[in-house]
């Protein structure tokens, strides 16, 4: 599926896998640079003596935050311009240390039929390169149906 | 030994003032976030065909709740603890998301647990961002390391209309 193309409801199948995300390996560079864009100074990150002999940490760690984004990215880009990312949430059950390449995934687990548009739940997750499950967390994305309307935007929650 | 004290369950149910970020939604602060991200997706830097029923150029989805930095005027941390071997670079403005830092834990460890969030609109370039946020929870658990403490804070991030754009429950780890 090319990114930016529309993604339908109807198309949608209990089990698909979505188009998987790679980012990394994630050097010390990208660290910084995430930590300076967001102005975030938690030495973890970037000053390994601190990390490993105040800390104890094995490694700089890479942020919980951009791990989030990449996530963020996996959906958006599924959901397509069309669709709405509604809810995500992420545990940060392991740590990601420097230089490590993440994968990025996720599974469609249940469908319904939302208010003019679709409701699609997704299990999503990070691997590392060694297979290691570090930020296991769900989302619901609201899809067009074919031949219908975008998803309202502002994106309306359906009433419980 | 438990280590939640009733001084640190004091915080449960506080409500931060609404809190306006320093800066509005900068198109180079953008570029350097998405940059950062590797997602140079071009409904945040132009106007084109996918953002037009956003209203033009938009932030990535989780830009607001990383745009509450410290203003002009506002004391340097980062000078003032310059000597300080044990200063983890947290700047607790920021890390507490307008709510006054928890007193009792200061000096605690903290790691990010975990976030739920809702997504309703996209912060547009020029944009203001609003913050009101709460301590929903404050709780204990013990692990193989020993007790941990939980903070839980709820966020609601508005833009300058009072348009909704974000909620977030997010979780906290604090430890000794």
């Amino acid at each position: 599926m090319a990114i930016g193309a529309n993604v339908y409801y109807e198309d949608v199948t209990v089990g698909d896998e979505i188009p998987q995300l790679e980012k990394g390996p994630l050097t010390t560079a990208h660290l910084m640079r995430w930590s300076a864009a967001m102005e975030n100074w938690h030495k973890i990150h970037y000053d390994k003596p601190f990390a490993i002999e105040h800390d104890k940490l094995p490694a700089l760690l890479i942020n919980g935050s951009l791990k989030q984004q990449f996530v963020m990215q996996l959906l958006t880009d599924w959901a397509g311009p069309d669709g709405w990312v509604w809810k995500a949430s992420f545990q940060f059950r392991a740590m990601n240390v420097v230089d490590e390449t993440l994968r990025i995934w996720g599974r469609v687990s249940a469908k319904r039929d939302g208010p003019g548009y679709g409701l699609v739940d997704i299990e999503l997750g990070i691997v590392n390169d060694k297979g290691k499950e570090s930020t296991p967390g769900k989302a619901t994305v609201a899809l067009p149906y074919r031949g219908g309307k975008p998803v309202p935007y502002p994106f309306v929650p359906p009433q419980a | 030994m438990s280590i939640l004290s009733e001084a640190v369950k004091k915080y449960i149910g506080m409500q931060s003032e609404t809190e306006i970020a320093c800066d509005s939604v900068e198109r180079g602060a953008v570029r350097r976030y998405a940059q950062a991200v590797m997602n140079e997706d071009p409904i945040f830097f132009a106007n084109c065909a996918n953002n037009e029923r956003y209203g033009g150029a938009v932030a990535p989805p989780l830009y607001p709740t990383h745009l509450f930095r410290r203003p002009f005027g506002a004391p340097d941390p980062i000078q003032e603890n310059a000597r300080n071997p044990d200063f983890d670079g947290i700047v607790a403005a920021i890390s507490s998301q307008g709510l006054p830092e928890i007193e009792p834990l200061k000096g605690y460890a903290l790691l990010n647990g975990g976030s739920e969030i809702e997504f309703f609109r996209y912060a547009r370039h020029g944009e203001t961002v609003k913050l009101t946020s709460r301590y929903a929870d404050i709780t204990e658990k013990e692990t193989s390391k020993g007790p941990i403490i939980l903070v839980i804070t709820e966020s609601e991030f508005r833009n300058g209309d009072g348009d909704l754009l974000i909620r977030t429950r997010r979780t906290q780890i604090r430890r000794k």
